[in-house]
């Protein structure tokens, strides 16, 4: 930083345009077209400034500029308050401040926006490529706060380059240490994920079009890392929500269950970890008869699990499931059993007729409901994500006239006529299979594998699972969505660009799956390193759960960050190469503390006059040294003799040293100060 | 309030005065240097906190990094504008006396030792600060201008060397003692030269004729001080050595200048009148005396004789 009135030189203006740019390139697709020309011409405005073509806006028009900000950011996004209307603006002002970048300091501030900048960038994707080029523009930044101080006129780009990449390589050890030890609390308030309402992934209410939305999308919705073995896909059922209520035309989640959780574990357990990407919503993914000892993560009454906020970032949990565990098999109390029966008055008449005759024909429930997916299983039921849209009777129309349609219309027509039938019922919703990546031996579950099925109360066993997608297309359910579809080739048939349609070519899938693992660690060491995490993490590491001697732990690492990078900064000069100077130069040291320096250029001769003056007491001492110290010196030494005479010296200083004073010796007289000193005396 | 700040200013300067006392040679250690962050340092700081709390609310695993990367990066140059101070000498050089009014040029020997220093900022409070690097090695000089605005000797304050590199968020500093003084010449008056001006006391008694003609006398051989106009360039171009060229006035036609023939409405006045002829006669080759209480420089010419009875005008009176 400089004096106020100095401007910005060239070079620094054009460091500051190149990293403005670098800083703005990742927001760039989220802004619309002219947000671009916009920083153009201020750009170009603050380079004719810099020509002196142009000045500096006046209030006025810097105001005029603000509205247009804030104008632009409305017409665009409708709003002006919300995350992305935030960044928006911040993004639009840092190109504004361009025009007010006077002074060093000026620059300074935007430096400092580009900062913020940079990180707002994070909020919306944390990819790893995007990582790796924000580490790059943060080199340019520091490079420009380097430039800005370099002295004027000696501004050079590469070395201000160098000096920042250094800067940048040694803050890392303390970098990662805090990244590591820093304590993950809690969100000090509630915050929307940026970009919420465009996310992909279930919703609490179903119609079988938005499950069709799902199935198109090639986009990633979690990852499962088993501890052994990993089910067979036909049990792969990933529970997210039940859907209990049903208007005639949605299953919708409704209003939470308000009973406790009353289940018997039962049969082989398995243990998981989920790694979810950013939902904005609760809802968690596990196999059936799942619990988590996650402080983050709630075991709901309809035995799904949900992480105690919406997941505004990517998370990962622990889960324990047995799935073969009996779920409320003890009963429903009148109000759970009057809402797992109600429906809706007036729709779908066929299918209650239906629901009555099977009721007459089987008096057990389990009976009734095999002989319904008997039913599927033996009538023409197509699977297919092309179905033809269905009228007000939507599953009486499914039933008995199109009979084409996929999981959703059948989990919906069947706890429709289990309910028409007497027997308590709800739609499961979720996800079904997923991709085993052999790298990271990790499931991939893609959101074209969201799945709904029927969960169904039954005398004694609780709720038991059924799925009628099963009965009518065994393969989507054991080898998943594109065997179940190849026919109609639907699959992901929008989705032109996404690596996983092209799975079944051979280099493709090896690179994605590759790629897939890369991301996947990146996620769950990385990403998903927050609170539960890093706890589990300091435990295992420091094999400890005592907090103090973690404490002691964390404290060591620090000063294993620090301490050898201080140390290198702060390196000593290099030790001259030659034992005669370093002599001199340990003696001279020695002086110093005392007071006594030689002038620049004295030759050991008149030094050693002129200390004998000052220490008259030490002149043995010190003609003994000067001698030695002349002799190694100026005389060629014989090969055989070079060592005695470096233990001579050596031996000789040391004898000095020892008996120099501790302070300042008093000034010798004056004249012969005069005398001997060549330099300017200071006034007395 | 005001002599509190005075008192703290005197405690300040005295314990300045115990921590680096004044030398000709100054080696900037750990005693010597004082480090703060700046107010660019500070909005970092604040800037930091924020990304903080967007961290944490967001819970954003990159966003701390970003943050604690910053954070590191603020305390590594912390030790980096510290090193770029350690280890300096520095050494003040000889100056040159300079006339009231001008900037004295204070020169200063940098000596990096065996690291490059950067951005270097040197100077006193309120003066224009000089910029510069260091480069590793021999030596470097460096010329320090300091305004003069009073005749004698000037001490200039402590030295303030600072340094902001390499990212501006801390200031390291050190206030060296250098003994430095600068002879202040009165600021030269031009009024006219007094008609057949000379002492009343001057030993020939005859009033020198300032217009009259010069005659050549002979020469001399050169000694130093003998003015450069005066030498015979001719003789030194045949190789005959460097010799000056002798005027008949040298001898007898001089002038006297006393602070009573000088005009001007008070001392410092009528000393910048004295030196303005000083310099005039000077220039114009024509010998004089300065007569002054206590001292008496016999008439002669040359820079060693103008230097002489400038510093006698700078020291008159009460300066030291």
């Amino acid at each position: 930083m400089s004096t106020p009135g100095e401007l910005i030189p060239r070079s620094s203006l054009a460091w500051l345009l190149v990293a403005q740019l670098t800083v703005i390139l990742p927001h760039l697709p989220r802004l619309p077209l002219w947000a671009g020309a916009f920083w153009l011409l201020c750009v170009l405005w603050r380079i004719q400034i810099q020509r002196m073509r142009w000045t500096f806006p006046s209030l006025l028009i810097r105001a005029l500029g603000l509205l247009l900000v804030f104008g632009m950011v409305f017409s665009h996004l409708r709003t002006l308050i919300g995350l992305d209307a935030t960044v928006m603006l911040l993004v639009l002002l840092f190109m504004l401040k361009l025009l007010e970048m006077r002074t060093p300091r000026d620059a300074l501030v935007v430096i400092y926006l580009g900062f913020f900048v940079t990180a707002t960038a994070f909020l919306f994707d944390q990819g790893i490529l995007l990582t790796l080029y924000q580490v790059g523009v943060l080199l340019v930044l520091v490079a420009a706060l380097v430039g800005l101080q370099q002295t004027a006129g000696r501004q050079n780009p590469l070395s201000a380059l160098r000096v920042g990449g250094m800067l940048l390589l040694q803050a890392v050890p303390l970098m990662l240490v805090l990244f590591l030890l820093f304590p993950r609390i809690a969100p000090l308030w509630a915050v929307n994920a940026p970009g919420s309402a465009r996310m992909t992934g279930l919703a609490e209410s179903m119609a079988p079009a938005d499950v069709a939305e799902l199935a198109r999308s090639g986009a990633l919705a979690f990852r499962v890392s088993f501890d052994g073995d990993i089910p067979p896909a036909s049990e792969l059922y990933w529970r997210s929500m039940t859907l209990a209520d049903f208007d005639g035309r949605r299953w919708s989640m409704g209003a939470p269950l308000l009973s406790r959780v009353s289940w018997e574990p039962r049969g082989p357990q398995f243990d998981y970890q989920v790694v979810a990407g950013a939902s904005g919503q609760p809802w968690l993914f596990a196999l059936r008869g799942a619990s988590s000892n996650d402080p983050g993560v709630l075991q709901t009454a309809d035995f799904n699990l949900r992480a105690r906020a919406a997941l505004n970032a990517i998370t990962s949990y622990q889960v324990q499931s047995r799935p073969q565990s009996l779920l409320q098999p003890e009963g429903l109390n009148a109000a759970e059993r009057a809402r797992f029966l109600a429906l809706p008055e007036g729709v779908d008449p066929r299918s209650r007729a239906w629901a009555a005759e099977l009721r007459t024909r089987h008096a057990g429930d389990a009976d009734l409901i095999d002989s319904l997916m008997q039913h599927f299983n033996r009538e023409p039921y197509h699977y297919t994500l092309r179905p033809q849209p269905l009228g007000q009777h939507s599953n009486d129309e499914f039933l008995f006239d199109t009979q084409r349609g996929f999981c959703a219309h059948y989990a919906g027509a069947m706890t429709f006529v289990l309910r028409a039938a007497g027997i308590p019922a709800r739609v499961v919703a979720g996800y079904q299979g997923g991709e085993l990546n052999p790298r990271g031996n990790h499931l991939l579950i893609h959101q074209f594998d969201a799945h709904a099925w029927v969960e169904a109360w039954l005398p004694e066993q609780g709720w038991v699972t059924y799925d009628p997608t099963f009965a009518v297309a065994p393969e989507r359910i054991e080898r998943g969505l594109q065997d179940a579809v190849r026919g109609e080739g639907s699959f992901l048939e929008d989705a032109f660009l996404s690596p996983v349609r092209y799975r079944e070519v051979g280099w493709i899938n090896q690179s994605r799956l590759f790629w897939d693992d890369v991301n996947y660690q990146w996620q769950l060491r990385v990403l998903g390193y927050q609170s539960e995490q890093q706890l589990r993490f300091l435990q295992n590491w420091f094999g400890t759960t005592d907090w103090q001697r973690i404490a002691i732990w964390a404290l060591l690492l620090v000063l294993l960050a620090t301490v050898p990078v201080v140390l290198w900064i702060l390196r000593p000069a290099r030790r001259a190469a030659d034992w005669r100077v370093r002599a001199w130069q340990r003696l001279d040291r020695r002086l110093a503390r005392i007071g006594l320096q030689a002038q620049p250029g004295e030759g050991p001769r008149s030094w050693e006059l002129r200390l004998m003056q000052h220490l008259p007491g030490q002149r043995a001492e010190l003609k003994a040294f000067f001698e030695q110290f002349v002799q190694v010196t100026y005389a060629e030494p014989e090969a055989g003799s070079r060592r005695s005479a470096r233990k001579a010296l050596q031996q000789s200083l040391r004898v000095l040293l020892r008996r120099l004073p501790r302070r300042r010796p008093p000034q010798p007289t004056r004249v012969l100060d005069e005398v001997l000193s060549s330099g300017s005396q200071p006034p007395l | 309030m005001q002599r509190l700040r005075g008192l703290f200013r005197g405690w300040l300067q005295g314990w300045l005065q115990r921590r680096m006392p004044a030398s000709a040679e100054v080696r900037l250690g750990h005693r010597q240097i004082f480090i703060l962050p700046t107010r660019a340092g500070l909005g970092l700081l604040a800037l930091l906190a924020a990304l903080l709390v967007a961290a944490i609310n967001y819970q954003n695993s990159l966003v701390y990094a970003l943050t604690f990367l910053l954070f590191s990066l603020f305390w590594v140059t912390l030790h980096h504008s510290w090193r770029n101070l350690a280890g300096m000498q520095l050494r003040s050089g000889g100056v040159a006396p300079v006339f009231c009014g001008e900037q004295a040029a204070l020169s200063l020997w940098l000596d990096a030792g065996s690291r490059a220093r950067s951005a270097l900022r040197l100077g006193w409070q309120s003066q224009q600060r000089l910029t510069l690097d260091v480069a590793a090695g021999e030596p470097q000089a460096a010329t320090l201008y300091l305004q003069t605005t009073r005749r004698g000797w000037l001490y200039p304050e402590r030295l303030r060397v600072e340094t902001r590199w390499p990212l501006g968020w801390f200031v390291a500093w050190s206030l060296p003692a250098l003994q430095w003084q600068v002879l202040v010449y009165p600021h030269p008056l031009q009024f006219p030269l007094p008609v057949g001006g000379s002492g009343a006391d001057a030993e020939d008694g005859e009033p020198s004729a300032l217009e009259g003609v010069e005659d050549f006398a002979g020469l001399r051989a050169y000694q130093p001080g003998d003015s450069k106009r005066r030498l015979d360039w001719r003789a030194w171009s045949r190789g005959q050595g460097l010799h000056s060229r002798l005027f008949t006035d040298l001898a007898g036609d001089s002038c006297w200048l006393s602070l009573d023939l000088a005009q001007g409405n008070d001392l410092e006045a009528r000393l910048g009148c004295l030196t303005g002829w000083v310099l005039r006669l000077e220039r114009e080759s024509r010998p004089y005396g300065l007569l002054l209480a206590g001292e008496r420089i016999d008439p002669s010419l040359g820079e060693a004789h103008r230097d002489r009875c400038l510093r006698a005008l700078a020291l008159f009176g009460n300066s030291p």
